[in-house]
């Protein structure tokens, strides 16, 4: 009889026991000074503004932790920063910076005119992977007249020069330093870096040691938030003080009736368009072009795509520039004159075109609306969604599109008009011409006047169809103040924001979370070993199973990186982003060994794998080995805590199914887990989120503090994900066990048991129970896999920083190495559990031991 | 002290209301899918702007969403989605799964060893991730959500029919087909799948519900069908973030899903009831 069976499972569940308590350990207790919980949409790919044309990155980085010599104010204006002061010579060409003094960047180290000189050079070099390369290669020279005088020499003059020496990509970078700041960013700036948590956040600390006036804020949390959704639940949640950018519009009459919340709005620098490519037939006939600007409605867009925040655009401009001229009615809503123009251009039955979208909600949201307006005026619209790697690949570097919907944020951006081979595929050589000057010009008047010839000839050419202006709409606290209403740049200055009812600082520490990882081998090896005593297996079945395992991996490992492989979507590209210049991209992939064979990088990853060396991030630029350690723990401890409550469930509801069968009791049981299993997990958990975190507020709505932030609050950010896991599993396990019981319950020895005069209770407890159990292990094993890997989805709805957000966010940005790894660590999770789970039958089953075969 | 454990008649069912409940909300579900290839109540890709966010009501009864379409209309299309991918996914099983077990049980040694292993392959990948994997990297379209989903009802058909046949293969009928000169194609194709039929029809309406499921699941992450084709789960998805102020746009296609994966789950316990009384358990 198996005798060992409950024991086997009270093992389990003290290891499981044994985990969570280890973790008290690991309580910090929080010390309380002023911390800015700051929600952002989208996480940096890598902290280098100089090196990476994410906008994320300069949300982060740009004014807290690294300055350059001049800086944008919040009205847009110049303002000196490392540089004191600047002349010009009379004929444009040589600046004349003089630096600040006594400065020293975070890592100590004294700034002077050799890191300007440095910056300046490393980001014109031929392999500078800078994305505003073709500015910097303006540069002539740059040499440093004494330590604090800098001279930069331009090939041309360049009008806007002081202005661009205050974008992100112009931030002076340490000599020491630089090259790690991808990873661990080193500037001059109020705040020091000090801790990202991949997938979750970035924390920086006030600088000690800064030259300019002390920030009030001690510490800023930038937590990353990318679902609309996710973000309104975890600002009404409090995980939360704010959004800069609040991605989720149609809550802001909710938002705007709550007191404890202040709505701002700012001029943002964003012009929302349909881009048109205006190479390819039938759009590179103007009479076509302007159809489809006659047949859009803008304010039907902005009413259902923006929720009504926009303003109309007619050409690619910021409407709060003083060079703006209103063009949004040039073209007006008139269906039937966009059917006469289509007739004129011989499409008199319309024709079919391509809708290409991005992820952001307003591309998709939006996509639905000109679809149907098209369709309106006989254009046949079929939609395609990409995720921004393809995008990238597809419609911005391949130019293989119709029309795609887009936001463009750039401040000042109308000369991207005036690129060769840009993806609009605009050509107008009057245009460029008006741009070669303006670039020149340095008079204000003249500036303004041809900016306004440019906006005319873009509407009267109908390149794009512009629909909208958004608001930069941020969402804060009412307590929160200091914070920039307008962004003329795509940074959040945190410089002068305080809060006044500060959340606490977390813990500082830099390093990583010192967790027992050898305590959970250790049991896991323990187990192991056993199981394998306690089931006698013979030594060929032991050995044939750890063959077939091998082999199983081997086989994975080619499916998988045969399936990469054939993945669209250029990793270097997609971390360059929109603006990147082609040389730079090639840099890159140089650098990150994509330049290789197929067949060298398969043997680079598995010998790598062998070695416990997984690689490096393409996204991150950390080895992917800590990646993924680092999100194993909440995904671990979030895969257990629902196995237990799954089967703490299942188990006994399953039990008392089949003792109750035929009566009232045991049908609602079976009814209730018939209800279970049919529940989609993530509808489950939006329920839970609404109910629990958004309406009653007992738990947040998401997110994870990390375990340093204590035991309690990490267990009750996995409570409701657990819940919306465990449910729908304790819901089969329920049907497995009750026929499983109801099997042994049959036999005759069960009949000798309650003859020979012991009660029902005794007969299940000492023989039903025991026997049903051994089928039940497999699915116990089948589902410990499920909840680890197939967690994905539910994470996605907390936001929880565990691998299935890991894998899933990976492949979005291509990180594929991260993917490759990831998937085989979770095939080789799944293939030893099934082999525990063999060795747990002999365990519990003597009659299963010494199986030679199969 | 009652009976309950020593039963072993089975009790007889002359009615089963889990049966005709399951066969009837099925039923509702593809009559609603086929209604609406001819029609919905309101067009479901025309906008209505002026009508967005109206509640349930007579002229609208689960409520519009945020472009003013008709939820009703977009669930009754969405069932179109759900059915055309889970059916397909499920044939995939059926179509390549069964011969591959039919040719493992009646060939038996390597085969059988090679087609089992493979079927053990795409076991020990997570399902949820391959096909996040597949559809992330082919594109995310309908038919890759099918294929998606389809290569693991492959192994699941594969086995079952295997593990049903090989007792097969020793019984009076077959020993003395072979002894009648037949090969293990003709025997195969007429002794021993029509005697593993039913149990096929059983797996292949559980493996349809968990279709359903998986394709829900799939368009909730954006992998699934493209709008404007409206889809139960990316109708979950695009209206979450409006939860608070329309719950009507996340109760209804949730509800629907649930009812239908409900009743397919009634009816493939009926009708293992039915057709496969040894493995019936009373409730």
């Amino acid at each position: 009889m198996a005798r060992r069976l409950p024991t086997l499972f009270a093992c389990c569940m003290s290891a499981a026991g044994i985990f969570i308590a280890g973790l008290t350990l690991l309580v910090t207790p929080a010390n309380a000074a002023g911390a800015l919980n700051v929600g952002v949409q989208l996480e940096p790919p890598n902290l280098d503004p100089t090196s990476g044309a994410a906008a994320a990155i300069d949300e982060i980085v740009y004014a807290n932790i690294f300055e350059g010599l001049t800086r944008i104010t919040e009205d847009g204006a110049v303002a000196p920063a490392l540089a004191t002061d600047w002349t010009i010579s009379a004929d444009g060409r040589i600046y004349e910076f003089r630096l600040r003094r006594d400065i020293h960047f975070h890592d100590g180290a004294a700034f002077d005119a050799d890191d300007v000189v440095f910056t300046f050079d490393r980001a014109r070099s031929p392999t500078s992977t800078n994305a505003q390369r073709p500015i910097f290669e303006q540069i002539e020279m740059v040499t440093a007249v004494d330590p604090f005088t800098v001279r930069i020499t331009l090939k041309a003059p360049l009008g806007a020069f002081p202005i661009y020496l205050g974008w992100g990509d112009a931030v002076i970078v340490g000599r020491t330093s630089a090259a790690t700041n991808a990873s661990h960013p080193v500037g001059t700036g109020p705040f020091k870096f000090q801790r990202w948590r991949k997938g979750a956040s970035i924390t920086l600390t006030h600088n000690d040691a800064y030259w300019g006036k002390r920030p009030p804020l001690d510490q800023i949390n930038f937590i990353f938030i990318p679902d609309p959704t996710a973000a309104f639940a975890a600002l009404m949640a409090g995980d939360v003080d704010g959004f800069p950018n609040y991605p989720a519009a149609e809550n802001l009459a909710l938002i705007e009736r709550d007191q404890q919340f202040q709505i701002v709005f700012g001029t943002g620098e964003g012009e929302m368009l349909v881009a048109i490519n205006n190479a390819k037939p039938p759009f590179d006939d103007i009479r076509v072009r302007r159809a489809l600007n006659h047949a859009i409605d803008k304010q039907a867009m902005i009413d259902a795509g923006l929720f009504g925040y926009g303003t109309p655009l007619g050409s690619h401009f910021s409407p709060h520039h003083p060079a703006y001229i209103d063009l949004a009615n040039r073209y007006a809503y008139d269906p039937p004159k966009a059917r006469r123009l289509l007739a004129e251009a011989g499409f008199a039955d319309g024709f079919s075109l391509t809708l290409t979208l991005p992820p952001p909600a307003y591309a998709r949201r939006g996509g639905e609306i000109i679809a149907a307006q098209l369709e309106a005026v006989g254009v046949e619209v079929s939609i395609r969604n990409l995720e921004w790697a393809q995008w990238l690949e597809q419609v911005f570097s391949n130019k293989s599109y119709d029309l795609t919907i887009v936001s463009h944020t750039e401040p000042l951006d109308i000369d991207i008009y005036a690129r060769d081979d840009y993806y609009f595929q605009y050509k107008n050589e009057n245009f460029n011409r008006i741009i070669s000057t303006l670039r020149e010009a340095s008079d204000a008047a003249q500036r303004n006047h041809l900016y306004g010839e440019a906006q005319h000839m873009l509407a009267d050419d109908a390149v794009n169809v512009w629909i909208a202006s958004s608001p930069k709409i941020a969402v804060w606290s009412s307590d929160v103040s200091g914070v920039w209403a307008d962004a003329p740049l795509q940074a959040n200055d945190f410089t002068r924001a305080d809060i006044t009812n500060r959340a606490p600082v977390l813990a500082a520490n830099g390093a990583k979370p010192a967790f027992p990882v050898y305590a959970i081998w250790l049991i896991a090896a323990a187990l192991g070993a056993a199981m394998i005593y306690f089931s006698q297996a013979s030594f060929t079945f032991l050995l044939s199973r750890l063959a077939g395992m091998a082999a199983t991996l081997a086989a994975a490992s080619v499916v998988i990186f045969l399936l990469i492989e054939v993945a669209p979507g250029d990793p270097a590209a997609f971390m360059m982003g929109l603006n990147a210049d082609p040389a730079s991209i090639a840099a890159l992939k140089a650098e990150l060994g994509l330049d290789k064979p197929a067949l060298a990088r398969y043997f680079i990853w598995i010998g790598g794998l062998a070695s416990g060396d997984f690689g490096v991030s393409y996204t991150y630029r950390v080895p992917v080995a800590d990646l993924i350690a680092e999100r194993f723990w909440v995904s671990l401890p979030l895969a257990l805590l629902a196995f237990l409550i799954s089967t703490v469930i299942g188990i006994p509801a399953g039990v008392m199914a089949a003792a109750q069968r035929g009566r009232a009791r045991g049908r609602a049981i079976i009814t209730a887990a018939q209800a279970g299993v049919a529940v989609p997990n993530f509808w489950l958990a939006i329920l839970l989120v609404l109910i629990f975190a958004v309406g009653i507020r007992w738990f947040s709505a998401g997110g994870f503090p990390g375990w340093e932030a204590g035991l309690l609050p990490g267990l009750k950010a996995l409570f409701l994900p657990a819940i919306a896991l465990a449910l729908p599993q304790a819901a089969i396990l329920t049907q497995i066990m009750r026929t499983s019981m109801l099997d042994v319950m049959d036999n005759d020895y069960i009949r000798t048991a309650r003859a020979k005069g012991l009660s029902q209770a005794q007969v299940l407890r000492r023989h039903a129970l025991r026997n049903a159990l051994i089928p039940v292990l497999t699915i116990l094993g089948l589902q410990f896999g499920f909840l680890l890997a197939g967690s994905i989805i539910v994470e996605n709805v907390f936001y929880l920083p565990g691998l299935g957000r890991l894998v899933f966010q990976s492949i979005v940005q291509r990180d594929l190495i991260v993917v490759k790894s990831i998937v085989i660590v979770l095939v080789f999770i799944v293939i030893l559990t099934a082999f525990f789970i063999d060795l747990a039958y002999g365990v519990v089953d003597p009659r299963l031991r010494r199986r030679g075969a199969s | 002290m009652t009976g309950a454990v020593f039963t072993t008649k089975q009790r007889k069912h002359t009615r089963d209301p889990g049966f005709l409940a399951g066969a009837a909300i099925t039923l509702t579900f593809i009559a609603l899918a086929f209604a609406s290839l001819f029609w919905t109540p309101y067009d479901v890709a025309a906008l209505d702007i002026g009508a967005q966010f109206s509640a349930p009501s007579s002229s609208h009864w689960f409520g519009t969403n945020h472009l003013g379409r008709d939820v009703l209309s977009m669930i009754m299309v969405g069932a179109q989605t759900s059915i055309a991918v889970a059916f397909l996914a499920v044939g995939i099983g059926l179509v390549i799964g069964v011969p591959l077990g039919l040719c493992a049980a009646a060939f038996g040694g390597f085969v059988d060893e090679a087609l089992m292993r493979m079927g053990d392959l795409i076991f020990a990948f997570p399902a949820i991730i391959l096909a996040i994997l597949i559809t992330a990297i082919f594109g995310a379209t309908a038919t890759n959500a099918i294929v998606a989903i389809g290569v693991f009802n492959i192994p699941v058909f594969a086995r079952l029919t295997r593990g049903a046949a090989m007792p097969l293969w020793t019984a009076g009928y077959v020993l003395a087909a072979r002894t009648a000169g037949k090969n293990h194609f003709a025997i195969s194709v007429e002794h021993i799948f029509p005697n593993l039929a039913h149990l096929l029809i059983v797996q292949a309406t559980i493996q349809f519900s968990l279709a359903i499921l998986a394709e829900a699941g799939l368009a909730y992450v954006g992998l699934g069908a493209q709008p404007p084709t409206p889809s139960w789960g990316r109708m979950l998805a695009e209206s979450q973030t409006m939860v608070s102020f329309a719950p009507w746009l996340v109760l209804f296609p949730g509800l629907a899903i649930f009812a239908f994966v409900l009743g397919l789950n009634w009816l493939g316990d009926g009708l293992r009831h039915r057709l496969d009384p040894r493995r019936e358990r009373g409730l």
